[in-house]
């Protein structure tokens, strides 16, 4: 077997390359907080406990912890009434009412629809919506000049994913 | 030759789907045949443990004289621990129907959820009980809302209990093939009409039709997209959309009326209104706002008695006054008048022997253990003339707790369409015409 002398400067090219790619690879924090994102109906099983969602609840709107007192009075209420997504509705429906709640303006939303969509799914269900949910939001936003921040995260956290993680 | 066959079987079962009865929700085919007594049923827990003999034999004199004739003055003793209420005038009720005055919770352990679950399933609970798992049996609501021809929404069947804890599993049951899809509406009312409940839920936002109708729709949306991962009855019993808003109407309501001072003093009889008859009060407003088929309610306040032997007869008081009440709502209700069997019954009694404490009138105070006077209580079952038997006193050891449940089926016309096997009583046919 012949060497070809003429492609011998190639060689220590090579292995500067194959060198170079076994470096390992430094990990960079950009003080943004990981967020898991799952594909939507994967790995959400279980259904939130009484004290989960309405913990949870608060947080999403008043981006803060409920109180203790106020969750001993929200969860007596929850256990109150056997029909629960009727009295999730109805604790949502107060919340909403509440002047310390956090929703985007509407003008905020249709500044950027589907950034406001994106934020909101992962907000609310844990995960980025896939295209089709962010296609079929989109055309009601555009098409439904009423359609409010707040209608829409009314109907997610009323919906049967907001129950489950 | 199989060609030939093949077409036969193929024409005969397309005949067949044409001529086959629609089959119901329920999963059963053809309309109920049974004939209804009544078309509702009030089942009053008269609960907490009551003994016989302060009740019915009236050991301390008579302490329900809304209930029973006779005028046997109270027990000097005690009287100065019993509250003001009014006197009865008219007929008792005992008069307005037949009482069973040797009934008996005759087996399992004479705990108070173990007595609500024998009266609400039709079985007693002999094995392990868990109070925090709903029961192994089907609930009457159950039975009610899946045999009931034509089947009937959750605003029909209402558990309106005196306190939480483990109660509220006893809506519906985990038993297979029956649970949330058919249960009832459970509320606890002295939680939710309250101050607490009133600053969690008194002041929701309120949405325009147009905007709910959209929220409605982008839900489904989502809720189509997440099928696969939910499954019904995670979230208790559901009712229909245009049912739910009645009932957020009436909840909302209760709140305008409790904070315009109007449950106060509802009944007129000040101080002496204990949680039992508020507990009966808001069944009370549920009957006359909603007319349900079929409505539970219960009171506890007697249970007292494990430190205060008095008390407990004053409270047996109460609850003999709040059924009475509770009648004369059902009476003065339409829809609900003359068309409704009222049953009454303990869920146990009381021990025949005292525990150590003394209360403030010199009288011990009672437990219950399951001995055999644990298991003696009554039942009354009071209803229009010309469905009930009236002002028959039944003094004979007759009927068991496990009987409620099939007395309620019968009245109410689905009892020959529970499966055979699932209840172990029988009806209390004396009591009806």
């Amino acid at each position: 077997m012949k060497l070809n002398y003429k492609n011998c400067g190639i060689l220590p090219l090579l292995l500067v390359l194959v060198l170079s790619s076994c470096k390992k690879e430094t990990d960079f924090i950009y003080g943004v907080t990981d967020i898991d994102i799952q594909k939507p109906d994967a790995n959400k099983p279980n259904v939130k406990s009484t004290f989960t969602f309405i913990s949870i609840a608060y947080s999403d709107l008043f981006g803060t912890t409920i109180s203790q007192a106020q969750l001993v009075d929200l969860q007596t209420a929850y256990a109150s009434f056997g029909d629960q997504r009727f009295i999730e509705q109805m604790i949502i429906k107060n919340f909403l009412n509440d002047g310390g709640v956090d929703i985007p303006l509407q003008s905020e939303m249709n500044a950027d629809v589907e950034q406001f969509i994106k934020d909101s799914y992962v907000k609310f269900f844990n995960r980025l919506p896939n295209e089709f949910e962010l296609w079929h939001i989109e055309n009601e936003i555009a098409a439904d000049p009423t359609l409010t921040p707040e209608l829409i995260y009314f109907a997610m956290m009323t919906s049967n994913e907001y129950r489950y993680y | 030759m199989q060609r030939r066959g093949f077409i036969k079987k193929a024409a005969l079962a397309t005949a067949g789907a044409f001529a086959a009865p629609y089959i119901l929700p329920s999963g059963r085919l053809f309309a109920a045949t049974g004939s209804r007594i009544a078309n509702h049923v009030v089942l009053c827990l008269f609960a907490g443990g009551v003994r016989n003999f302060e009740s019915m034999q009236k050991a301390e004199g008579n302490l329900m004289p809304f209930t029973l004739t006779g005028n046997e003055s109270i027990n000097p003793q005690i009287i100065g621990g019993m509250d003001a209420l009014p006197s009865p005038s008219g007929q008792r009720l005992q008069q307005q129907g037949t009482l069973f005055k040797e009934f008996r919770f005759a087996q399992g352990p004479t705990g108070h959820f173990s007595g609500h679950s024998t009266a609400l399933t039709g079985q007693y609970v002999l094995g392990d009980l868990n109070i925090k798992q709903r029961p192994t049996y089907p609930t009457v609501f159950e039975y009610y809302r899946k045999h009931n021809s034509p089947s009937m929404s959750a605003l029909n069947a209402w558990w309106v209990a005196n306190t939480l804890g483990p109660y509220p599993a006893l809506n519906f049951s985990q038993y297979p093939g029956y649970g949330a899809e058919f249960g009832a509406n459970f509320i606890q009312p002295g939680s939710i009409i309250s101050i607490p409940g009133y600053n969690s839920l008194g002041d929701p936002k309120n949405f325009e039709a147009a905007q709910l109708d959209k929220v409605k729709s982008l839900r489904q949306f989502m809720d189509n997209n997440f099928s696969s991962n939910y499954t019904p009855g995670d979230a208790g019993i559901t009712n229909i959309e245009e049912e739910a808003i009645l009932i957020e109407n009436y909840i909302n309501n209760s709140f305008d009326e409790a904070v315009a001072g109007q449950y106060d003093n509802p009944w007129g009889v000040g101080n002496s209104m204990n949680g039992d008859m508020y507990n009966v009060f808001f069944a009370e407003q549920i009957i006359k706002q909603f007319k349900p088929e079929l409505t539970v309610v219960n009171m506890q306040d007697i249970d007292v008695c494990h430190t205060n032997f008095t008390g407990y007869c004053n409270n047996i008081r109460k609850s003999d006054y709040a059924l009475a009440h509770l009648w004369q709502t059902i009476q003065a209700t339409p829809g609900m008048a003359n068309d409704t069997i009222l049953i009454s019954v303990p869920e146990h009694g009381r021990n025949e022997e005292p525990n150590t404490i003394l209360d403030a009138y010199g009288k011990y105070a009672l437990d219950h253990n399951s001995d055999e006077v644990s298991r003696q209580i009554f039942c009354l079952v009071v209803g229009p003339p010309d469905k009930v038997v009236q002002n028959q006193v039944i003094s004979t050891v007759t009927g068991e707790s496990v009987d409620v449940v099939p007395t309620i089926a019968k009245v109410l016309g689905f009892h020959n369409d529970i499966p055979g096997g699932m209840l172990s009583g029988t009806s209390l046919d004396q009591a009806f015409i």
